[in-house]
């Protein structure tokens, strides 16, 4: 299944200005793309926009076309969008559904809501759980995890309802490093087996790791398009509030201090 | 999205959810517990008098604890929570009867008279029983369990999700405030003194804890609709407490007797 | 539509008519022999929040014959309302239990959660919010913020939600800034006569047979904590005009005067409801610092139901007054944005700040 955004603009309830305008976008199977950009330069405007949230939730007003391979989507309401493309969101607290005392029955709350057969309710969950490799956790209370599982339970509760595509607005912007490296492998682990992910994040180590090409939004437009290597190499990326990979600032650093780059891939090999 | 077929054992529902209780009583349908309590509370006050309310407290209360095996633990609980109201009630009504003639003691302007004594000791046996029995719903149900019986039974999802989120809510903002004293405290907030310095003291507390619960309404609002949330209709249980025949009909039949008695006590047939 | 309306009415007033002829009169007197007494339970205000109760059930049950569903109740019941009303149910018991075991003060701060909810989405939201808040506080909450008696004023807090659901809908909580010294001039006349009106009232009920059943205090026996009492009163009042009127012309915000009688006409009924379940319940005591009160009023020579309602006719207009006064700041508080999507709240934005931007060209809005 193919998520395509054409022409898409946004903006929001009593706003003058728009949020997002001419975004063309294409979110295809098996494929990631990481979403780049200074705070409030449209990033996780664009992931609602995607996911279906803006404007049915959050309100405001929409233009251009959005299409699931094909099939306009405009008249979907949520939960039908929903089963087709799951959103996850920076702050995993808030994510939780406060309904449930176990990781089980969060992990469930989704197929629950649509009205699935139990016991396809059940497979779906344990599927979701093995998958990011927390069902060690099922009978845990999810208030009393960590950041980092917090957002693992929420990821896994958006898995079991079998979207199609995943959108994820910086996932790791607040947890502390160990929780970023359990998210982050898991993220990796479901680029690689096919999984067709959306994902914005400052860290632009993590889409280096996991994204196959880069959007880079500007004052909600875009502004660089193309493969993760190309775009993460631009030398515009400062300007536009984008953090340079550790490996090209390591490098900087090191031609600075008259360290040729023969000698510093050798150092970094020992 | 490719699944990971190879890792789903087979498992089913897991044994963690809807474990029975440890005695009888635990494992009855929690409505049956629910009229139980309500029942109880309410015929202690429409009976009036003494004898009434103290059979009340052994029959309804006391045995069924001692079935379930929680008798310490409600008689501690329910004095706890009986202490505030019932210290004032008794000293507020053996003091501060109106009309009572038979003076016991004299203190200064106040005094205790035999009648405000009995009314006194009524309304202390009363609220014992209401505290009891609410007590004993409390330590031998879980309240999700009893939300959950009601959504089988036909309640909307929607305001079975409002009653479950209240009650996890309430420890997680007691958190949140507990967190925000001790950030304040560093900061030099005085939390102990007068009532006026302590009232003083808890607005900078409250104050962030309402509004930034407030401000998360928009992301839990977001994060529900993304989840299916805004589907109309039932949707599934993963399983339910059981009920059986004779507990349905035992139900009905406190209903009914307390009816009986509403009625009887209205109209002064008896007392 | 109207047929539903009609139809509530309808058995709002049959029950009306059959609690009052039926079981009695205005009084609230108890006989002391009888302590479960039916003349005490038969409060107007009592029987008047039943069949508000049976009136919904009935309109309810007539859009169900109707339409098969309850969308316009249901309406009140978005996703954002359900998010908030957990919310509310927290700060409602939070506050409430630490105001009665911490802070011994008259006053309860238990319906802060009811009256923001009631405001932002509706009388029912609002009415469920109250009955959530009063029923598990009973029931489910452990110690120390448990509350044994709360469950019994269940109907209470339903009342006071969907006043305030009224409140908000009539746009009385819409923020009136910068407002001609005039205009201001006259809402503090208005208002501070509204209170006297009530205090008045209020006096009546206390000293004259006519509202009263057989017993009443004597207000020429002058009993030296009687006129005490008095004083207070008198001291609570003037305070709460003039600091309606400091905050009225300081902010220069015409909806405080708003603010107060809907605080006030809340409190009030809210006092009326509550006193027969309280005095036929709990003989007028609550184990919170108003229980000082009741045993003045009764050492004073009030039976035990006009102590009650004497009490309540202090403590809740007080209560109900701040609560909403607090309402109204975290309203001012909240972004215009957060406010704007909740059912009730485009009648809580400022003339001029609703608006949507106009659908213009290929701009559109949500379909679903």
């Amino acid at each position: 299944m193919t998520l395509t955004l054409t022409g898409v603009g946004y903006r929001y309830a009593g706003a003058r200005r728009p949020a997002l305008l001419d975004i063309d976008l294409e979110l295809p199977d098996g494929v990631v793309v990481g979403l780049a950009g200074a705070s409030e330069a449209g990033k996780t405007t664009l992931c609602l926009v995607a996911s279906g949230l803006a404007p049915r939730t959050v309100g405001g007003q929409i233009r251009g076309r959005i299409t699931l391979d094909g099939e306009e989507v405009d008249a979907w309401p949520m939960h039908r969008l929903s089963q087709r493309i799951g959103i996850g969101f920076q702050n995993p607290a808030t994510q939780l559904s406060q309904v449930a005392s176990t990781v089980f029955e969060e992990v469930a709350f989704g197929p629950m809501n649509l009205a699935i057969e139990r016991d396809e309710v059940v497979t779906r969950t344990w599927e979701a759980l093995t998958t990011l490799r927390i069902d060690g956790l099922a009978e845990r209370d999810p208030q009393r995890l960590s950041g980092g599982q917090q957002q693992l339970v929420a990821m896994a509760g958006l898995l079991a309802m079998r979207p199609a595509h995943l959108v994820l607005d910086e996932p790791t912007a607040q947890l502390d490093p160990a929780g970023t490296r359990l998210v982050a492998d898991a993220i990796d682990r479901l680029a690689r087996d096919g999984a067709s992910i959306l994902v914005a994040e400052q860290k632009t180590d993590l889409l280096a790791a996991v994204a196959s090409s880069v959007i880079v939004l500007a004052e909600g437009r875009v502004v660089l398009q193309g493969a993760t290597a190309q775009v993460l190499a631009d030398p515009r990326l400062p300007e536009l509030g984008v953090p340079e990979r550790s490996a090209v600032r390591l490098e900087r650093a090191a031609s600075a201090a008259g360290v040729g780059r023969d000698r510093l891939a050798g150092a970094l090999h020992d | 999205m490719a699944g990971s077929d190879h890792l789903t054992a087979d498992r089913g529902v897991p044994a963690f959810l809807g474990r029975p209780g440890p005695t009888a009583f635990h494992r009855l349908n929690p409505l049956t517990k629910a009229t139980l309590a309500t029942v109880t509370a309410v015929a202690a006050v429409v009976l009036g008098g003494l004898l009434g309310p103290i059979g009340l407290v052994v029959a309804a209360i006391i045995v069924p604890a001692g079935v379930a095996r929680v008798l310490r633990r409600l008689m501690r609980t329910a004095l706890l929570l009986a202490l505030p109201i019932g210290v004032s009630a008794f000293l507020i009504n053996l003091f501060f009867f109106p009309g009572g003639e038979q003076v016991l003691v004299r203190i200064g302007p106040i005094t205790a008279t035999a009648e405000g004594l009995a009314f006194a000791l009524e309304i202390l046996v009363r609220i014992l029983a209401i505290s009891g029995a609410v007590t004993l719903f409390y330590l031998t149900t879980r309240p999700a369990d009893l939300v959950l019986d009601l959504e089988r039974r036909g309640v909307s999802p929607r305001i079975a999700f409002v009653a479950n989120a209240s009650v996890q809510t309430v420890p997680a903002m007691v958190d949140r405030a507990a967190q925000i004293t001790s950030a304040q405290r560093a900061r030099g907030l005085d939390t102990e003194g007068s009532v006026w310095r302590r009232l003083r003291g808890v607005v900078p507390i409250v104050g962030p804890v309402i509004m930034g619960s407030i401000a998360e309404v928009e992301e839990r609002t977001m994060a529900l609709e993304a989840r299916g949330f805004t589907r109309p209709g039932r949707r599934t249980l993963l399983w339910a407490p059981s009920d059986t025949v004779a507990e349905a009909v035992t139900r009905w039949g406190l209903v009914l007797a307390l009816l009986a008695v509403i009625v009887v006590r209205l109209t002064g047939i008896w007392r | 539509m109207l047929v539903r309306w009609i139809a509530a009415l309808m058995a709002f007033l049959i029950v009306i008519l059959i609690g009052m002829v039926g079981i009695g009169n205005f009084g609230t007197g108890i006989d002391p022999d009888n302590f479960f007494d039916t003349e005490g339970a038969n409060s107007f205000a009592l029987i008047g929040a039943i069949a508000l109760v049976v009136g919904f059930g009935v309109y309810a049950a007539v859009e169900y014959a109707q339409t098969g569903g309850f969308a316009s109740i249901a309406r009140q019941f978005d996703t954002r309302t359900i998010v908030l009303i957990p919310i509310a149910v927290a700060v409602n018991i939070i506050l409430g239990a630490t105001v009665a075991n911490a802070l011994k003060i008259p006053i309860y701060l238990d319906s802060i959660g009811t009256i923001l909810v009631g405001v932002l989405a509706g009388p029912v939201a609002g009415a469920l919010t109250g009955f959530l808040s009063n029923t598990l506080w009973t029931y489910v909450i452990p110690p120390p913020f448990q509350n044994g008696p709360a469950a019994a004023f269940g109907i209470v807090a339903v009342v006071i939600g969907v006043l305030a659901g009224l409140a908000g809908r009539a746009g009385w909580l819409r923020p009136r800034p910068n407002r001609p010294l005039a205009q201001l001039g006259i809402g503090a006349i208005l208002t501070v006569a509204v209170i006297l009106g009530m205090a008045w009232l209020a006096y009546l009920g206390w000293t004259s047979p006519a509202f009263g059943g057989e017993v009443n205090f004597n207000v020429a026996g002058s009993d030296a904590i009687f006129t005490v009492l008095g004083w207070l009163v008198l001291l609570l009042v003037a305070g709460t005009v003039v600091g309606l009127l400091a905050v009225l012309f300081i902010r220069r915000d015409l909806t405080v005067a708003y603010v107060v009688v809907a605080g006030l006409g809340t409190g009030i009924v809210a006092a009326l409801i509550s006193a027969p379940i309280s005095a036929n319940v709990f003989s007028g005591v609550t184990g919170g610092g108003t229980d000082f009160l009741v045993a003045a009023l009764r050492q004073a020579g009030a039976d035990i139901g006009a102590a009650t309602l004497g009490q309540g006719l202090i403590s809740d207009p007080i209560d109900k007054i701040t609560t909403f006064f607090v309402v109204y700041l975290i309203l001012v508080a909240m972004a215009t944005r957060t406010k704007a999507r909740f059912p009730q709240g485009e009648r809580l934005l400022e003339k001029g700040e609703e608006g949507g931007s106009e659908e213009d060209g290929e701009w559109r809005g949500a379909t679903t």
